[in-house]
Formats: structure tokens, sequence, C-alpha cells
């Protein structure tokens, strides 16, 4: 065969993969919308997922929160410096954190934990035929699993976004005061006049994005494992990296339009 | 009550069902057995409504094409694995479809008519605040077939129900099944390649070779016939016509 047909054919066939597999990703996601307004609901699993994804995700995304917020501080000081403009650190350190770094970090953590869980446990669900014993049971598994952790996800990054801001302001303010030598109250005054509503608001809508993409991830790759333990891990690995391209692509977007708004 | 016509399934290039055609009759039980790989499991899925079979139709309970939500209220099944839910206990997992079918039952009426189905297969009432994990292979059989009947449905599935089991427990599962399927007067599809298990269960035997049920009889029938494939298969033999490199 003609080495440039060839070629050509390659490309072609690779983009059709990409572009089947992209369909079937999108497919998936309206289809696990439609299942979220759509009875019956499951309010004791939609619980449970609170718990997981949302309360056990909170030291790590606290923990993260507080050494950025740390690091962000000394980092707008050392830069400030040369202009004489130290007293933005509170104000940049609170917006950087509550803008950027507090929904992206906390999503990124989250991705690590949440999407990684979520696709193990309904690959091995998928593996060892729970997910068709909940079929012959009357109960469809995009209702009963899928649904419930794309709610939970939903619903709880927000909260985890708004505590990270906290406990991120927290982390810069000790920096400050301890280490560059701010006043206290100083610091949280120049901190709370600067902000605005839509600083942290932003930041929240950014939350609920990200914690819907970690699971639909989650469950997408969970839904489509491979047989056996190598199936299972690499839909685990696949999720967790297509989430943290998506929350990194979707922070841009989103960004994008605030910023035009 | 089961009608199976001309199935046909194909996984890619690879054809296993190449026109399975049976019926089983009400409170019959219908034992089938094949080698590995002849695509006993994805006959049964295609029964369930868990594969659409390329070609042909299934009947179950007047229902044609069926799919699982719909055949839920007539069909108990038992996976081969017994793919208990592993983030629930014992009861929670036997009473599953009561809870959370359409009945919606209420959890103290729920837990009893689990316990009820526990105590029927065998199991204390102490295990069933336990989880599958902490279940032997044994136990977890049990309660799988405890879920597969609870709520009472006509049809019964059984996919290898011995599989993994020690011939001694494979004996005590062999005989619930029998009782079971009996004092339900249920109707059974059994999938197996345990002789014991054609032995204590089948009213009536289909072997499936090739993509197609090759034969079809009494299990006395089966276990004196002198058909090639079928003594082979019935005596495990390594010479005859069923190749062993599949």
């Amino acid at each position: 065969m003609n080495p440039i047909l060839a070629a050509l054919g390659a490309i072609g066939r690779s983009v059709a993969t990409g572009l089947g597999a992209v369909g079937r990703f999108v497919t998936f996601a309206a289809l696990a919308l439609s299942h979220l307004v759509r009875p019956p609901f499951y309010g004791r699993e939609l619980a449970l997922q609170l718990v997981q994804i949302g309360w056990l995700s909170l030291p790590v995304v606290g923990l993260t929160a507080l050494f950025t917020g740390g690091a962000l501080a000394l980092q707008i000081y050392a830069g400030s410096a040369r202009f004489n403009a130290e007293f933005a650190v509170p104000s940049i350190t609170a917006i950087g954190m509550v803008r950027e770094l507090g929904p992206v970090l906390g999503g990124l953590m989250v991705a690590a934990r949440v999407a990684s869980s979520i696709a193990a446990e309904i690959g091995t669900m998928k593996v060892s035929e729970q997910i068709d014993a909940l079929r012959t049971l009357a109960t469809d598994p995009m209702k009963y699993l899928v649904a419930p952790r794309i709610v939970a996800a939903t619903l709880a990054m927000p909260v985890l976004v708004a505590v990270g801001d906290a406990i991120g302001i927290l982390g810069g303010y000790s920096v400050g005061v301890n280490r560059l030598g701010f006043d206290g109250p100083t610091y949280l005054r120049n901190t709370m006049d600067f902000l605005e509503f839509w600083d942290v608001a932003s930041g929240l809508v950014k939350g609920a994005v990200f914690g819907f993409l970690v699971a639909l991830c989650g469950c997408y790759f969970g839904m489509h494992s491979g047989r056996g333990a190598q199936g299972v891990g690499e839909a685990t690995k696949t999720a967790v990296v297509l989430a943290s391209i998506l929350i990194l692509s979707a922070n841009y977007i989103l960004t994008e339009a605030f910023f035009s708004a | 009550m089961i009608r199976a016509q001309d199935i046909h399934k194909a996984f890619g290039p690879k054809r296993v069902l190449t026109g399975v055609s049976f019926e089983v009759a009400r409170g019959e039980s219908l034992v089938v057995i094949g080698g590995s790989g002849t695509g006993k499991s994805v006959l049964l899925k295609c029964l369930l409504g868990l594969e659409s079979p390329d070609r042909g139709e299934v009947m179950i309970a007047g229902l044609t094409r069926p799919r699982p939500h719909e055949l839920a209220a007539h069909v108990g099944m038992l996976f081969q694995g017994a793919a208990l839910f592993d983030s629930l206990p014992v009861w929670q997992n036997v009473a599953f479809r009561l809870m959370r079918g359409p009945a919606r039952m209420a959890r103290a009426p729920a837990r009893e008519a689990a316990l009820e189905k526990l105590a029927r297969v065998g199991m204390a009432p102490e295990s069933a605040d336990l989880y599958p994990a902490e279940l032997s292979g044994g136990m977890q059989k049990r309660v799988g077939l405890a879920r597969a009947i609870a709520g009472e449905p006509p049809i019964l599935f059984f996919d290898e129900p011995t599989a993994g089991l020690d011939p001694i427990l494979a004996a005590v599962i062999n005989a619930l099944i029998r009782e079971i399927v009996t004092e339900m007067g249920a109707t059974a599809v059994t999938i197996t390649h345990d002789m014991r298990t054609l032995r204590d269960v089948a009213d009536r035997v289909a072997m499936l070779h090739e993509g197609r049920l090759y034969w079809q009889g009494t299990a006395a029938e089966a276990l004196a016939s002198d058909d090639p494939v079928l003594t082979q298969f019935i005596q495990g033999r390594i010479d005859g016509p069923i190749p062993t490199l599949r």
C-alpha cells in the first residue's frame, strides 16, 4: 500500500477512535444528568456519598489549603517587596486563594482521592458481577451508583472549597503575622475589605463544576472498566488523569468567562 | 415459562452462540452443561436481558425480549461468585430487592424477611450483620441463594452454583437448590459443568457445544448416553471429539 495512504489511514482511525471515546463520554454524561432528575432517588446512598466525598476529604483539602496559603503569602511578599507594595500581601493572598488556588488545588486533591476511589469501587463491582446483580434486582446502576455520587460531589465540593479558602487565608495570615511581621487585626481587615462577593462565589461555582467532573470521570471509567485487576487499575488511573485535565481546562474556561463578565 | 428461539451472539469475530433454541416448562429444572468458554454464561445473560442477542428471541414469564428491570419481579439469580454487595451487611444484601425494588418495604419487615430466608439456607441470625468479606465462599453462596429467593420469584437462575466449593459444600448447595426449587414450585435454569449438580438438580439436561444445544434429555438419559461428545464431557476424558485446547 502507498505509505502516504497508510499513514493517512492510521491518522483517520486514531481520530475516529478519539471522537468515538469523546462521544461515549458525553453520552454517558447526558444520561447521568437525565437520571439526576428522574425518580427513584436513593437518599441513603446520597447521604453516604456526602460523607465519603465531602466529610472525609476535609483533611486533605484543609492541609493542602493551609500550606498553599502560607507559601502564597511568602511568594507575594517576595514579589511585592520589589515595588515596596508589601501591604498587598493580605489582599492578593486572599484573592489568589478564593478565586484560583482554593478551587483548583482542592479539585485536584479530590480528583486524586475521590475519582480513583469511585472508579476502583464501581470497576470492582463490574468485574465481580455486582452491577449485573443490581440490574437483576430491578435497580438501575445509573440511579443507584452514578447519580448519588455525582450529586454528592457537586454539592460537597463548593463546601470543601469554602473551607479550603478559609484555611488557606488562615495559612497566609499565620505566615504574614508570625514570619513577615504584619499586624494581625490589620492583616484580617485588609483581607475582608478587599474581597468581594463575586471573588468567593466564582470559586464556589468552579468547585461545583470540578466536583461534577471528578465524580463523572470516576463513574464513567468504573462502569467501563476492563476485566480483572489490570482493567480496574487502568480505569482508576485514567479516571484520575482525565479528571485532573478536565479540571484544569474547565478552570481556564470558567476564569475566562468570569473575567469577561 | 422460558423460551429461547434461535439465539445468536457474537463478540467481534468470535461467534459464541449460533442458534440456541429450547423451552423450559413451568416448574421444570433444566441444567445446561458445556465446557469452559462454550457460552453458557452468555446464554444466561441473554435470557436475563443483561446481553442483547444479535438474533433470535427470548420469552420469559410472558415477556418477549425482556429487559432486566421488567424481569426482576419474576426472576431470582445466583451469580457464580455470589456477587454480594460488599458495602452492605448480609441482611441488606438479602433484602435488597424488597427494600429498593418497586415494593420499597420498610427496614424492620425487610430485615425479618431476610432473616427468614437466611434461616432457609441454613445461616444463623448472627450472620445477618456481617459483611460479605467476613464470610467463607460457601456462606457467600448461601447468602446469594437467600437473595435469589427473597420475594419468592417463580423463576430461578443459577450460574455455576458449586464453582469454587469443596465436594461437601457443593453437595449442600445442590441439595438446597433442589429443595427450594421443589418447595417453591419454581422454574429453574442452572448453568454448570459439575456432574454432581446435574445428578442432584436436573429434571432435564441440555448440552451446549459449538454454539448450539447439542443434546437434550433427562438426567438419567444423559448419564446413560453413549453419544461420544456427551460421554467425553460427563466422564471428563481427554480423548474424544471435544478439543482440549479452547
